[in-house]
């Protein structure tokens, strides 16, 4: 069936389409993890790098400044001792600055290479325009210290501030750049993550489509089929209802057709026979007596034979008298058969009691008597049948062996059932070992306006 | 004495020409016509006059049993004898119901009509003797099985007799005036009877008496 291959396929669909699903977003949960992380790093490098060239700038700009002082400090001071210290001090300082400087440079980005180079050279400068300086004395300071002091310190430092001014500038550029370069990171993520999300979005859709397409011919599937059971059910019993009919119908007409014609055909033989006998004149007739009369003995016994399997396969009284007389004779015929005693109570049973009732009531007490008889050797059968507004109530009680329902339900049991249950009544059997039967058999009466139905 | 006309009702040819030429060779016996249907049977009445109708059950259109009851009942002085097929007790008060004084098994018919119809048109009961019996031989099965006192023993002498004499085919009239009482009386014992044997009229007191051998 094509069918069952699509559902075999359906698997490995689900587990590719639900896997698929699950290891795109963990991949694009783990992707933005990782971007985000890289771009937080790469921030902070940013800002890191930028304050610490911040910090260093700041420092030469302040030893600018400081040397600056120094010089005028050295060359308005009188005292030749003191100015010896001040020059000292611009020594140490011309040494720590170029200490600074070096340092720098190696925090320098490419876009400061020109200003800081032009910084060192003016740094350059400003240390060698002093060397003559520190060879002046006291007198020759007083004189042009002035000077010196407003036409080369004053002029170096100020370029020497806007160069490092320059190189701040810069550095903050560069800092922008870098903060411009993350938010420029961060779209990037959010772009990939917009991609993924919308990717699994739509393989979801087209997972979730897929399944409910599945669950949904799957659910179409397992209705029909169940619908299907359900119809095969209801033919077979159907089915064995008409077999069952079918059954009761032949045997009617078979045992209707020996009644009537055989056994009639034989009466007839046996009324022909008695008046040729008595057409046969004396002496010849003395002669032919014995043969005549076993003849007339088969024909005789034909009858009677024809008339019990006429009755066993279904008794005329049924259908002739009604289901009471029909229960009776049963009862008196097992009576007379196995001297069991067989007693019939019945009370208010119609006459007009459709044929389907009347077949399952006979039959089911037929069957009752004949296990009572036959398998739980019981010596009394009690029959009741009680007719209610809109019920049958038959119950077959015997004093015999018992069995225990549960475990032991014969073909007969099941055919009593099946007779039972097509009529929308209910069958129950107590009983155990050692303590008899009762059969009660209880059977709505919904069609009591067509009586006799197939009489 | 004249002879006993009968009316012979049965829709098998073969059996019926047989019955006719059974019932003729009997002196004083006459069939005066012969239907082979009920329906038949009873428009016949008015033009054959029978004293005796012999009646098959299991007849087309009209079957016996019907056919008796209706003979019976436009023609009470008509004795009825059945044909039947069937020997259950059942049918038997069926028949008798209907108001048939005669109950005929066709396992054997020849040797037996005769005397059914003798007996009949003299205002008796008679049964096959198979039929007696086994009625006879299920009662005293019951009796023994039920361990139940006989309940003939229970009717006075003169219930008996009424018995007899309605099993017999009395009317309650005719009981009347052969034990010169008066028809009240009659009816007074009859119900006492019925009520005490625990039966339903006329037909089931005749089998009741075939049971218990009061009649044969």
């Amino acid at each position: 069936m094509p069918k069952v291959t699509i559902t075999r396929q359906s698997r490995p669909i689900l587990l590719a389409g639900f896997g698929g699903l699950l290891v795109l977003m963990a991949f694009a949960g783990f992707d933005a993890a990782r971007a985000i992380r890289q771009t937080q790093t790469r921030n902070e490098q940013i800002q890191a790098d930028f304050l610490a060239r911040n910090r260093q700038l700041n420092e030469i700009r302040s030893d600018v400044y400081l040397a600056g002082t120094l010089v005028r400090d050295f060359l308005l001071e009188p005292e030749p001792a003191k100015a010896e210290g001040y020059r000292k001090e611009l020594n140490g300082l011309h040494r720590e600055m170029d200490a600074e400087m070096g340092a720098y440079a190696h925090l320098l980005v490419t876009t400061e290479k020109a200003p800081f180079s032009s910084l060192q050279q003016r740094l350059a400068d400003f240390w060698t325009s002093l060397d003559p300086v520190f060879g002046w004395s006291g007198e020759e300071r007083r004189q042009r210290g002035y000077a010196f002091a407003r036409d080369e310190v004053l002029p170096r430092r100020a370029a020497m501030l806007g160069l490092a001014d320059q190189i701040a500038a810069t550095n903050e550029r560069q800092l922008r750049a870098g903060s411009d370069r993350v938010a420029e990171l961060f779209a990037q993520v959010r772009t990939r993550l917009a991609v993924t999300l919308v990717l699994t979005l739509g393989l979801g859709c087209l997972l979730a489509l897929f399944s409910t397409r599945r669950i949904l011919a799957l659910e179409g599937e397992a209705g029909s089929q169940f619908r299907e059971v359900t119809e095969a059910r209801g033919e077979l019993k159907e089915l064995s209802a008409r077999l069952v009919e079918a059954q009761e119908n032949e045997r009617r007409s078979i045992a209707r057709e020996l009644h009537d014609e055989v056994g009639q055909s034989l009466s007839a033989v046996l009324v022909g026979l008695s008046n040729l006998s008595a057409e046969i004149a004396e002496p010849a007739r003395s002669g032919l007596q014995p043969r005549i009369e076993s003849v007339r003995k088969l024909a005789e016994g034909s009858v009677a034979a024809v008339r019990n399997i006429a009755l066993l396969l279904r008794p005329s009284m049924l259908d002739d008298l009604g289901l009471v007389p029909a229960l009776q004779w049963q009862a008196r015929e097992t009576s007379r058969r196995t001297g069991l005693l067989v007693n019939v109570a019945t009370e208010h049973v119609s006459d007009q009691l459709s044929d389907e009732y009347k077949t399952c009531v006979y039959r089911v007490v037929q069957e009752a008597v004949h296990n009572a008889s036959q398998h739980a050797a019981a010596c009394q059968i009690r029959v009741t049948v009680h007719q209610e507004a809109e019920r049958l109530l038959v119950s077959v009680q015997d004093d015999g062996r018992g069995f225990e329902p549960k475990i032991e339900r014969g073909l007969g049991l099941l055919g009593m059932e099946e007779r039972i249950t097509r009529l929308g009544g209910s069958l129950r059997i107590d009983s155990e070992p050692g303590k008899g039967t009762l059969l009660l058999v209880d059977l709505p009466l919904i069609d009591m306006q067509k009586p006799n139905g197939h009489a | 004495m004249s002879d006993i006309r009968i009316l012979l009702a049965d829709d098998h040819t073969v059996m019926r020409s047989g019955l006719r030429l059974l019932l003729e060779r009997q002196a004083g016996f006459k069939v005066v016509a012969e239907a082979s249907d009920g329906r038949e049977t009873v428009d016949l009445m008015e033009s054959a006059k029978p004293d005796v109708v012999v009646l098959d059950v299991a007849m087309p259109n009209l079957n016996g049993i019907d056919a008796a009851r209706q003979i019976t009942q436009h023609h009470p002085a008509v004795a009825v004898v059945i044909l039947s097929m069937h020997s259950d007790e059942g049918y038997v008060l069926r028949a008798l119901k209907a108001g048939a004084r005669g109950y005929l098994l066709k396992d054997a018919p020849e040797s037996d009509l005769v005397n059914a119809v003798r007996a009949v048109h003299e205002g008796k009961a008679w049964f096959s003797p198979a039929i007696s019996r086994m009625l006879v031989d299920d009662y005293i099965r019951q009796l023994r099985q039920h361990g139940v006192e006989d309940s003939y023993e229970l009717l006075t002498t003169r219930e008996r007799e009424i018995l007899q004499l309605l099993a017999e085919g009395k009317s309650n009239k005719d009981v009347a005036n052969i034990l010169k009482l008066s028809l009240y009386t009659v009816e007074t014992h009859r119900g006492n009877m019925l009520q005490k044997l625990n039966l339903h009229g006329t037909a089931e007191l005749i089998l009741y008496a075939v049971r218990k051998g009061v009649i044969s």
